[in-house]
């Protein structure tokens, strides 16, 4: 699985730098997100999930042979997104730019995933099934329906409607998806990074039924001030607010869990990068309900504001715990050590600084943005004003980048020169990996 | 060893494993089918006939445009819908208005400007110019150049440009937004206020329309002149110039669009909005008063010395002491 990880992330970490804005942009920005979100995050997350679910279930994977056709499917789907979206074939949807064949591919691909992991959890030799798997199979129902149904592949839907749709896929990518997979491997690797019992069951209970009820209609807020009917609106915004819920419930579980152990971010690498991913999951999801009130919606709608919330959950939240996945469960997949330490504190912190930069600067521009169009400012008085902030982004990219890189390389050395790992706790369910790596 | 128990129906199906399956399944089909089917068959706008039709044959040129715009990602930093508060991008949009677009192109970013209405606003000369070089029409523009595209595909995608909102444009050249129209609650409420209620102007009165000139001659005749021929000494320094309100032109206007105007002012020309500087009586008296002002025969100013003179203004002399801060003394 590690080839397909490692793929994963030469895929899509180059288009990190889309930011440059004189560039023909919107064909980048097409494979940048469908890079990110099919590519980096969706394959690493599988990859995450075919170690930790086996692991979890004291068990081994159902099918290897069907997992690494999985991996290779699924590269194969990357490399024809590749020369689609560069070259304009899009279907032009948001989130859903993948052309017809691309869409059945990565539909069956996911089903097969799903599949997998199903049989592998029926196999399971322990009774109680932990948070972390509700997450991973609640996830595996929900995302391929959602991909589905949001990719309108074959169906012609008037206008509206098609926004409606297509933001419920738009929205739901991230919360049926992203989230409930990032959630479940921050509950996964918390405990056992800390090694610390989690701090509640019922909680992380709580937070899953919650996450699972709440998200799935928010979709409508991000056409909260198009003609679409009111009543939709209104569920979107109430549902967009009762999220804080779930959401505080999961990092109350969190914050408690760490309780008496915060000193070991300091030493501890991967648990470093998974509370820095928790922190920045509280700002997320802090500031998203906020956004999709009316009136925040009304002035910050349309700016960098938001794009700098989107980053803000995929890069500072989700790319920063499957950082911490890929950490923890490397050397124990290929029994070998981390070849550098100092290149993963490097990695470290370029990707945060540069985080911080990125949503710094993305915020600001978006504030000045906001002001402009609320207040019916032509754009040719206030373009260049935020010129500053598309250089500092485009530091910021350049800083994120260098640190993927450095970690491509310090894979690479690891997997090839370095000395058997000492850290092996538990080589048993590594040991099925191992073939594929 | 104790004989196993045949499982019971109870025990096979209704596990806690099988029975979160289903219900994370059920949750989750529940919510689609409430916001994703349920619009489907309840949100069915009829088309109000002002969104632009690609299926009709006349229109096949900007159809194809359509799908330039979709493949060049135009909608990344460009939206297509207006809201009750966007100024300049001319008539609100109604649900009806999408029924044809398909993928929709509604947009999430307004890194440029949106463009539900921008059919007609500029001449296709300057779309494809701005299409192939935008920094030269636009310094500091950081939109893309598209000038890869090939002259078919330039012409279509321009086609399409110029089809946009086409039908939404009123007939009434003058029309103000719709939220200072009777159309929206928005606008009936500010009407109301304006026709009862103690803050009630009669634009048509000459006493409203004598409260207006004061208001005039302290805000606005720097600008558009004492007359209101657009000729206040201000004028001389703008590059597009104050309006000249002789013009017969202006005789057409309807209340709300002067009330507009001077609440939000003329984007992209230094009219200033002075919806944030003049309470809303202030500013009936002052479309009260400049319904008085047009003629039959538009006053021309064409020389520096029919400008309105500016007085010097006294300043007084600054001395260190007069402008030293207090120390407390
Ligand atoms: C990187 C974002 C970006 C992309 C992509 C983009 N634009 Fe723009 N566009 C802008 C910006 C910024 C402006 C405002 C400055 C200017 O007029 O150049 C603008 C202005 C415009 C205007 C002038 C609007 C007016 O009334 O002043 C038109 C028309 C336009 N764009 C059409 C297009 C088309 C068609 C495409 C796709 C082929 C496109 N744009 C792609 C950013 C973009
Ligand atoms: C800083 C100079 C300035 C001041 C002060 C100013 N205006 Fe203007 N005004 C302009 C300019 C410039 C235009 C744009 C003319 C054009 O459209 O090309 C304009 C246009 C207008 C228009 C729109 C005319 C049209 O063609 O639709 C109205 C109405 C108007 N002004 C009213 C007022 C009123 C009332 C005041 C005082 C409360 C005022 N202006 C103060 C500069 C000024």
């Amino acid at each position: 699985m590690g080839a397909g990880l490692f793929a994963a992330a030469e895929f899509a970490m180059p288009d990190l730098v889309h930011n440059v804005p004189q560039l023909s942009m919107p064909h980048l920005r097409m494979w940048h997100v469908n890079g990110v979100a099919i590519g980096w995050l969706s394959m690493g997350y599988v990859g995450a999930m075919f170690h930790m679910i086996p692991t979890l279930c004291k068990t081994r994977l159902w099918s290897e042979r069907l997992g690494n056709f999985s991996m290779w499917a699924w590269n194969l789907v990357m490399v024809g997104a590749f020369c689609t979206l560069l070259n304009g074939n899009t279907e032009g949807r948001e989130y859903a730019e993948l052309g017809a064949i691309l869409d059945v591919l990565v539909a069956l691909d996911l089903i097969l995933i799903l599949y997998n992991v199903y049989r592998t959890i029926l196999n399971r030799r322990v009774q109680k099934l932990y948070v972390s798997l509700w997450y991973f199979l609640g996830s595996l129902f929900w995302f391929p329906l959602v991909y589905l149904i949001g990719q309108r592949t074959f169906v012609a839907l008037p206008g509206l409607n098609d926004a409606i749709v297509g933001w419920f896929y738009g929205h739901n990518i991230l919360g049926m998806w992203f989230t409930t997979v990032g959630v479940g491997m921050m509950y996964y690797l918390l405990p056992r990074l800390t090694q610390a019992p989690l701090y509640s069951h019922g909680l992380s209970m709580l937070g899953f039924w919650g996450i699972a009820l709440f998200y799935a209609p928010t979709g409508t807020h991000h056409i909260l001030q198009s003609p679409v009917p009111e009543w939709l609106k209104a569920i979107a915004v109430i549902s967009s607010i009762f999220l804080l819920v779930p959401v505080l419930t999961v990092l109350t579980n969190f914050f408690m869990t760490m309780k008496g152990k915060w000193g070991m971010v300091v030493t501890d690498l991967p648990l470093r990068f998974a509370v820095t991913s928790a922190c920045f999951y509280l700002v997320t999801c802090v500031q998203g309900p906020f956004q999709a009130t009316r009136w925040v919606n009304w002035y910050l709608h349309f700016s960098q504001w938001v794009v700098g919330h989107a980053h803000l959950a995929l890069l500072g939240t989700f790319s920063f715990i499957l950082t911490s996945a890929f950490y923890y469960s490397l050397p124990r997949l290929t029994g070998r050590d981390w070849y550098s330490q100092g290149l993963i504190r490097a990695h470290y912190w370029l990707k945060f600084l540069g985080f911080l930069l990125m949503m710094t600067s993305l915020t600001i521009a978006g504030l000045v943005q906001a002001a402009g169009w609320a207040f019916g400012v032509p754009i040719d008085q206030w373009s260049l004003q935020i010129r500053p902030y598309w250089f500092l982004r485009e530091l910021s990219g350049i800083m994120i980048v260098l640190g993927q890189l450095i970690f491509a390389y310090n894979a690479y050395k690891s997997f090839y020169t370095s000395e058997p790992a000492v850290v092996l706790v538990k080589p048993a369910p590594g040991k099925t990996q191992e073939v594929k790596a | 060893m104790p004989k196993e128990k045949p499982e019971s129906f109870q025990q096979r199906w209704l596990s806690g494993y099988t029975l979160g399956a289903i219900g994370i399944l059920s949750t989750f089909m529940i919510i689609i089918f409430s916001t994703v089917f349920m619009p489907m068959v309840l949100f069915r706008p009829s088309p109000s006939g002002r969104g632009n039709d690609y299926t009709v044959e006349q229109v096949a040129d900007a159809h194809r445009g359509r799908q330039i715009y979709v493949r060049e990602g135009c909608f990344y930093c460009h939206t297509q819908f207006t809201r009750l508060q966007d100024r300049g991008y001319g008539p609100l949009v109604q649900a009806g208005d999408y029924n044809y677009e398909t993928p929709h192109q509604l947009g999430t970013a307004r890194t440029g400007p949106d463009l539900t209405n921008e059919g007609g606003r500029m001449s296709s000369q300057w779309q494809k110019a701005h299409l192939v070089n935008p920094r030269a029409l636009k310094p500091g523009s950081i939109m893309p150049s598209f000038s890869f595209l090939s002259d078919r595909d330039m012409n279509d995608l321009v086609a399409y440009i110029q089809s946009l909102g086409n039908k939404r444009t009123s007939k009434n050249f003058v029309e103000a937004p719709d939220e200072y129209r009777d159309t929206t609650d928005h606008g009936k409420a500010l009407l109301d206020r304006k026709t009862t209620g103690k803050e009630a102007v009669d634009t048509n009165s000459s006493a409203a329309a004598n409260a207006g000139r004061g208001i005039y001659t302290q805000n606005c005749a720097v600008c558009h002149g004492l007359e209101g021929w657009g000729n206040g000494p201000n004028a001389i320094s703008l590059e597009k110039k104050p309006a000249n309100f002789s013009r017969p032109f202006y005789k057409q206007y309807p209340d709300e669009f002067w009330f507009y105007r001077i609440s939000e002012g003329v984007p992209g020309t230094r009219m200033p909005r002075f919806g944030e500087i003049l309470s809303e009586q202030q500013r009936w008296y002052l479309v009260a008063y400049l319904k008085t002002l047009q003629k039959d025969q538009e006053v021309v100013i064409s020389k520096i010395d029919q400008l309105n003179k500016a007085e010097q203004v006294k300043l007084p002399v600054l001395t260190d002491q007069q402008y030293e801060p207090h120390t407390g003394e």
